[in-house]
């Protein structure tokens, strides 16, 4: 095993008072061999910098993570909160008092004589259903719901979209005529039936 | 030899060396081992802040998972009148950004500055409380330097009054009704503290965020209610209760096989968003809370206690008088209508609906038995779902019972009961004589996966299964032959049921005023669900109304769960001889 350590070779004691010797004990080649030489030195300190600078490094890249974390964070924060609203939103638009007055909205009433299919042996069968038409007594609505204060009819915004969508298909059709030329013809033809897909078809059966 | 003065000089030098070494060492010492640990708090309290996290209470949520109340954040804005104060011209700079804001919160801007200008003093005061996140967001937007924001968890009711009665509320000092209040050891959440050390620019230093408390969530409370039903049920009930202008009614869907409610309705209702809109008598649930003498309803007991003691059958004979003396000086009782003597069996005693004809059989069994097949039936004693404010109902000992109500007991009078004790006995006659505790709660559902909560599923024995079919038998030919049969037909459907009048006790005696209800439980030849439509103090006693609604609730029920049909025809007792 060999040693980097340079090891101080032991010194006889003078004696103080005694007179300086003016023989001078020269060190061996080996004694010599053993001191410590620049390189580690050298070494030792760039390394030192090394170290200094890689932490210095470090620290900046941990900080810029601290930031990012927060930002992060808040992102995160933010969008549970969207979440929730959204649930909450969902929750309510789900709620029975607002489907059945959707429903209702869109001229929609419970079949007063659902029938089943018995797959088994194909026999038709009557289900009980509701004796009554509207499906609750002639009288809806009893039971309340304070949150749906407000809550617009889908089918009143549908209508009021198809109305839209009319008026868009008339104004093309218009400019159609105007502009007297086949490529804008085919523009007002491909708005029609647009306008008659959002359109939901207004109940004819009671 | 050096001389003197120099010695002296290095004497003084060393001394001086060391001394201010001992005083250095000295204070270090002191800073960091006498005093550490004080100015390290110190520090970190310059350092570090503390902010609340909040825990979220848990949704409770119907058998489907359709969320009956959930827990939203709201926002309060929040101002220090003095700070807003300090600028330059205030009044005018700050009704401008007031007018900003209640552009999108709503509101008067000049009375909100009324206020701030009310106590210009003062560091806390609310500018809005309860605000939405889409407000919230707006507002932060408008960049307003003076204002400072809290959240605010809130509860919201997205079925509003969709059994509004049984979920509760939340007032301002927390949980006050139905199972927000019972169950709050399973939704209620804990608030939890974090601190953390924060650099000059407000952001949290890398590694320094620490959970003083952790925050816990509530755990998701799951109902054997089914949402959908429920809402059926409360709008038949509410027409009900209009029809026969009823004081109170309740409606209860119980499943046979594991007593699970499927539905409770009570009316008047409460929508737990607005508990203001609703007496305060109507906030909890009356189908748990109000027992009533039940009246006709119980002969389906009484028949089945003859059947299982072996006291009668189905056709034992008496003769029913229109009017009859009772034994030991119990007084005459009579039947609801005037009649001849009729000759009936116990089935057609059931159909009849007879009083002197059910007097008669009740001489067959003691009095004790009779009180112990009821009790053993949940009369008298709470249900087990723990319900707030339920009632247990009165079933005396037979020993307190006098002549009268030792009769009295077997139609239904001199006894109460709640509806939900009702549905429980009539699911003991469906579930082959085995009574299962009635359940409201599925369970407590925890983040961590866990569940709690969940309802004890032992049944006990009551009646034998030959009697309790023997029974559901006897009450098909109520559905089948009684003068309510034409109101109470569910084609393809065998149907068990029986009605029920009962007078209600008032100032020691009877008066005009009802119960009315009807009691059943269906398809026969499997069963699988009990209804009960009861009506309190109605104006009109047209027991039709309550059958047809008996009728659709049930009809509902057999269509919602898709049961199947009835594949068999039901029976032909005989009812008279």
């Amino acid at each position: 095993m060999s040693t980097n350590l340079a090891y101080a070779q032991p010194q006889p004691l003078q004696t103080p008072g005694q007179r300086p010797s003016h023989i001078e004990i020269v060190t061996t080649r080996a004694q010599r061999k053993a001191r410590p030489r620049a390189l580690y030195a050298v070494v030792t300190v760039a390394s030192m910098f090394v170290i200094l600078a890689a932490q210095l490094l470090l620290s900046i890249v941990v900080t810029q993570g601290a930031y990012q974390i927060d930002s992060l964070q808040d992102q995160q924060k933010l969008l549970n909160r969207t979440e929730q609203n959204l649930l909450e939103s969902l929750a309510l638009q789900s709620s029975s008092q607002n489907l059945a007055a959707q429903a209702a909205g869109f001229g929609m009433i419970p079949n007063a004589a659902p029938y089943s299919l018995n797959v088994a042996n194909g026999s038709v069968f009557r289900l009980p259903g509701s004796a009554d038409p509207t499906g609750c007594g002639g009288k809806c609505g009893l039971v309340g719901n304070t949150l749906l204060t407000g809550m617009p009819l889908v089918s009143t915004e549908v209508a009021a979209a198809a109305k839209a969508a009319k008026a868009t298909a008339a104004a093309a059709a218009a400019t159609t005529v105007a502009s007297s030329s086949t490529s804008s013809g085919t523009a007002a033809s491909s708005a029609a039936p647009e306008a008659a897909n959002n359109a939901i078809p207004a109940p004819v059966t009671r | 030899m050096k001389p003197r003065s120099t010695r002296a000089r290095i004497t003084f030098v060393v001394f001086t060396i060391v001394a201010l070494t001992a005083v250095f060492m000295v204070r270090l010492i002191d800073l960091q081992v006498v005093q550490a640990e004080a100015l390290s708090a110190e520090a970190d309290t310059k350092r570090t802040l503390t902010r609340v996290t909040y825990g979220t209470r848990g949704d409770i949520v119907d058998t489907r998972g359709a969320v009956l109340a959930d827990s939203v954040e709201r926002f309060d804005i929040v101002i220090s009148p003095r700070v807003t104060l300090l600028r330059e011209n205030a009044s005018v700079v700050v009704l401008e950004d007031l007018t900003k804001i209640t552009n999108v919160i709503g509101g008067d801007p000049t009375a909100l500055l009324t206020t701030i200008l009310e106590s210009p003093e003062s560091d806390f005061e609310y500018l809005a409380k309860g605000i939405t996140l889409e407000q919230y967001q707006t507002v932060v937007e408008l960049d307003i330097a003076w204002l400072y924001y809290e959240l605010r968890p809130e509860r919201s009711y997205p079925n509003g009054e969709v059994a509004g009665n049984l979920v509760g509320f939340i007032g301002t000092d927390g949980p006050q009704a139905g199972l927000e209040l019972t169950k709050d050891e399973c939704l209620a959440s804990q608030d939890g503290e974090a601190s953390y050390a924060r650099g000059e620019d407000g952001v949290a230093l890398p590694g320094s965020s620490v959970d003083i408390l952790e925050q816990k969530d509530g755990g998701t409370l799951k109902l054997t209610i089914d949402r959908d039903l429920q809402f059926y049920v409360q709008q038949r009930m509410a027409q009900t209760a209009e029809a026969l202008g009823a004081t109170w009614a309740t409606g209860v869907v119980m499943r046979v096989s594991d007593g699970h409610l499927l539905a409770v309705s009570d009316w008047p209702t409460v929508d737990p968003n607005n508990v203001n809109l609703s007496d305060v008598g109507d906030l909890g649930s009356r189908a748990f809370s109000t027992p009533y003498e039940p009246g006709s309803t119980i002969k389906a007991l009484t028949a089945a206690s003859l059947i299982d003691s072996g006291s009668a059958n189905q056709r034992t004979q008496v003769v029913s008088p229109y009017a009859l003396e009772l034994a030991n000086g119990g007084g005459v009782i009579s039947d609801s209508f005037y009649h001849a003597d009729q000759r009936l069996t116990l089935a057609g005693a059931l159909v009849e609906s007879s009083n002197t004809a059910i007097a008669q059989y009740t001489d067959l069994l003691k009095a004790s038995a009779r009180h112990d097949y009821l009790q053993a039936f949940g009369l008298g004693e709470k249900t087990g779902v723990g319900f707030n404010g339920e009632s247990s109902g009165t079933l005396h000992d037979a020993s307190q019972w006098d002549a009268r109500t030792n009769y009295a007991v077997q139609f239904g009078q001199g006894l109460s009961a709640t509806s939900i004790q009702m549905a429980s006995a009539y699911q003991t006659l469906g579930n082959d004589g085995v009574r299962l505790p009635p359940t409201l709660v599925e369970g407590c559902y925890w983040p961590d996966g866990s569940v709690t909560d969940t309802p004890s599923t032992d049944g006990t024995r009551v009646i034998s299964k030959e009697a309790s079919e023997q029974t559901l038998q006897m009450m098909e030919m109520v559905y089948s032959s009684s003068g309510s049969a034409p109101n109470l037909q569910i084609p393809g459907y065998r149907v068990a049921v029986k009605s029920g009048t009962a007078q209600v006790a008032e100032s020691g005696g009877y008066g005009d005023k009802v119960v009315i209800s009807y009691a059943g439980i269906a398809p026969v030849d499997d069963p699988e669900y009990v209804v009960i439509a009861t009506a309190g103090i109605p104006d009109t006693i047209y027991s039709g109304v309550i059958a047809s609604t008996f009728r659709d609730i049930m009809a509902q029920t057999l269509t919602t769960y898709r049961v199947t049909p009835s594949g068999s025809s039901g029976p032909d007792l005989p009812l008279r001889w």
